[in-house]
């Protein structure tokens, strides 16, 4: 059996070793329960109170301030009040923009129920442009990520001070929608924007048992040569958000 | 090549390169000044107390506090290797990618896998290794070495950058940016979309979560850790929070510290494998939790601040040292002041004497510092112990010539008499040796050092206490002249 299925012994010297470092003279390892002082949380539910009691005027200003936040940041960030504004976006994004790595126009849109509503096949029945959903039953589905130039995601959180989506991988909600292709197109409710990173993070810790999310402030960047600034290193040379208009109550 | 020569040597190479000096000034003043000014008005003034002392209090715990990241990253489906030294963590990637029949690696920005030397390795084992940070991938085609942490070809402009690209990647010469970032886009998105195994390193991991959260702006190591089959991070054992809110402040004095940023473009959590949760992770994840000599720093109590570093950077953007020399001289992953602390410490004391010597102690890199760790009080220990050596940390003292010399300076400085004749002798002896500008050009012996790249003022006719003992005497008989 290869060394690497068989870990204990040598994980037990390893901590043992640092046990030796910080505790000379504990022989046996240590009980978190003992320490509980190490993973203490400073009370954070005021914060969450606070959150939760925001009404729609506090979440309008939110909206504000996150679209204040984006324009340093080279995003597009539009306010929709229904899905039909918001497909006329993505259309008018699909129709005028280049694929960049194939000659075809593939877009991929996660599989959510507002992102299915946006019916964009219907809108593009007319176009050389193929709309496909990331289906969890779907073996293509990196190839079809691969051959889109538009991606199309929801995001469970907006940060307002940084313009920033909270990304969280779900099922159907894959990482790579908002990575590979050339235009991330994020989705947010109006509702679910919160004013900063600690409110996101509080956040977070109450969801802490997801597989993987990420933050993503803006399309991706680069200043290696010589500090100049370029859009599009690896991942999107282009983002844009919509705020849909949604209520809290 | 012997480091104390090599330091002297690339640091001349260092000061000598007009774009490594723009660079540098560029970085500096932007960079260092900013870190400087957001730190004396941040809205949380307390931010970097905070998080020094949650900081020293996971070190203090970090059997518990690793044992608990493993538990959570395991539940997940990752797998945890600890590695006592960077042999094991080679050996364990080495099999891991013969396992799952690895051909290609693509790596995130990672300056563990420098001090592991893990690319060699793969790349004897006969496996392609590409760096995909913009910077790396620059320095790797130009077979060279990164000279800043998060910067790392600050020492190459766009017309070198053109010229490579247009020798390595077959494109017409270009020198502009956009174009040039855009030929790297296209030749790394090929690497990034085939590769079978993604490195990267972690910037900080979260315990209480089981995840390890990696910062960049250009969306590679998004690609490394989600494309490839296999996804493996290399861990130094101290870059670890043991829950959200240490993750916190951390993340945002990191961001601060290395490019002034609110948050960086990207912030990815990871840890397991794919799911139903997380439906294009990697099928394998390994997380390898490094030692390398990292348990002797923590169990000295004069040099475990040094393991709170969080590697943004900072302290290289206000040395003074750093700014001239560049980060080549340091000879390490680790370069400027953080590295001047702790490559001597992973490496050898005395085979990396030059670093911790070659430093002002000046202070700024413990004020730029965002969890204020005392660079210059870790310096002057690692001087004090290469004069009078060190047991524990095998250190010899560095020259038995200079102890000689302070030994000697040490009886003519207690001795009037001596000291009066030695003055007189070497101001006889300098008289015949200025030259016409008034200055003394060449010395024999110790004083051949000095002279070698500067001159020397001669002794005065009349040294300060001459000329005083002469006006105390005038002055006593009722004169001032």
């Amino acid at each position: 059996m290869s060394t690497y299925h068989d870990q204990s012994e040598n994980e037990i010297h390893f901590l043992s070793t640092l046990r030796q470092a910080v505790a000379p003279g504990s022989d046996t390892p240590r009980d978190k329960r003992a320490y509980p002082e190490i993973f203490a949380y400073e009370d954070d539910r005021q914060l969450v109170e606070k959150i939760e009691q925001r009404n729609d005027l506090d979440q309008q200003g939110l909206a504000s301030a996150f679209m204040d936040s984006a324009d340093p940041q080279s995003l597009s960030v539009y306010t929709v009040k229904s899905l039909d504004e918001a497909a006329d976006i993505i259309v008018n994004i699909a129709r005028n923009r280049m694929p960049e790595f194939s000659n075809f126009r593939h877009i991929i849109q996660h599989a959510h129920d507002d992102i299915r509503e946006l019916r964009l096949w219907e809108r593009f029945s007319e176009d050389s442009i193929t709309v496909h959903t990331t289906y969890r039953e779907d073996a293509e589905l990196r190839e079809k990520t691969i051959a889109s130039f538009i991606g199309i995601t929801v995001a469970d959180w907006g940060i307002a001070d940084s313009a920033t989506l909270v990304q969280c991988t779900r099922p159907g909600m894959p990482q790579s929608t908002s990575l590979v292709p050339s235009i991330h197109i994020g989705f947010i409710r109006k509702s679910r924007i919160l004013a900063n990173l600690s409110e996101a993070y509080a956040m977070m810790r109450r969801d802490s048992s997801l597989n993987s999310w990420c933050f993503i402030s803006g399309p991706s960047k680069t200043a290696d040569i010589e500090a100049h600034m370029v859009h599009g290193a690896h991942g999107p040379k282009e983002m844009h958000i919509c705020i849909l208009e949604d209520s809290k109550e | 090549m012997n480091p104390s020569h090599s330091y002297s040597r690339k640091a001349e190479a260092g000061m000598a390169n007009d774009t490594l000096q723009k660079g540098l000034k560029m970085i500096q003043g932007r960079f260092g000044k900013g870190a400087m000014d957001y730190w004396s008005t941040m809205q949380d003034p307390e931010r970097r107390k905070r998080a020094k002392s949650r900081r020293m209090q996971t070190l203090e715990h970090l059997d518990i506090v690793l044992a608990e990241l493993a538990e959570n990253i395991r539940k997940r489906g990752g797998k945890v290797y600890f590695a006592a030294t960077a042999e094991d963590a080679i050996r364990y990637t080495l099999e891991v990618a013969r396992e799952n029949k690895v051909q290609r690696v693509v790596k995130g920005k990672s300056m563990t896998t420098v001090e592991v030397g893990i690319d060699p390795a793969l790349e004897k084992a006969g496996i392609e290794v590409v760096e995909t940070d913009l910077g790396e991938y620059i320095v790797q085609l130009a077979e060279d070495e990164p000279s800043h942490i998060i910067a790392p070809c600050i020492h190459m402009d766009r017309k070198q950058i053109g010229e490579l690209f247009a020798d390595k990647l077959g494109i017409d010469y270009t020198e502009n940016p956009p174009e040039l970032t855009q030929a790297a886009r296209t030749a790394l998105r090929e690497k990034l979309l085939t590769a079978d195994m993604g490195l990267t390193g972690c910037n900080i991991a979260c315990a209480e979560t089981g995840h390890v959260s990696l910062v960049s702006n250009e969306g590679n190591i998004r690609m490394a850790t989600t494309m490839p089959r296999v996804h493996v991070a290399f861990m130094g054992m101290e870059r670890v929070a043991a829950n959200l809110q240490e993750h916190q402040d951390l993340l945002q004095l990191l961001t601060r510290g290395a490019a002034l940023q609110k948050i960086s473009t990207y912030v990815s959590f990871t840890g397991g494998v794919a799911d139903d949760d997380n439906p294009d992770g990697p099928e394998q994840f390994h997380l390898v939790i490094i030692d390398n000599g990292r348990s002797k720093i923590l169990a000295d109590p004069e040099f475990r601040e040094v393991l709170a570093c969080i590697r943004c950077g900072a302290c290289l953007n206000i040395c003074p040292v750093y700014g001239k020399i560049g980060g080549h001289a340091y000879s390490s992953a680790y370069s400027g002041p953080i590295g001047a602390v702790v490559t001597p410490l992973l490496k050898g004391v005395n085979k990396h004497a030059d670093l911790c010597k070659g430093e002002t102690l000046c202070g700024a890199c413990k004020d730029i510092c965002p969890v204020e760790n005392d660079l210059p009080r870790m310096l002057s220990s690692l001087r004090y112990k290469l004069a009078y050596g060190d047991e524990k940390w095998q250190v010899k003292p560095k020259s038995r010539m200079e102890r000689l010399g302070f030994r000697m300076w040490k009886t003519g400085i207690t001795s009037r008499s001596l000291y009066s004749f030695c003055l007189k002798v070497a101001r006889w002896y300098m008289k015949g040796k200025t030259g016409d500008n008034g200055m003394v050009s060449a010395m024999p012996f110790l004083g051949g050092k000095w002279t070698k790249d500067r001159d020397l003022p001669p002794i005065a006719a009349q040294t300060f206490s001459e000329r005083w003992r002469k006006t105390h005497r005038n002055s006593r008989n009722g004169s001032t002249s």
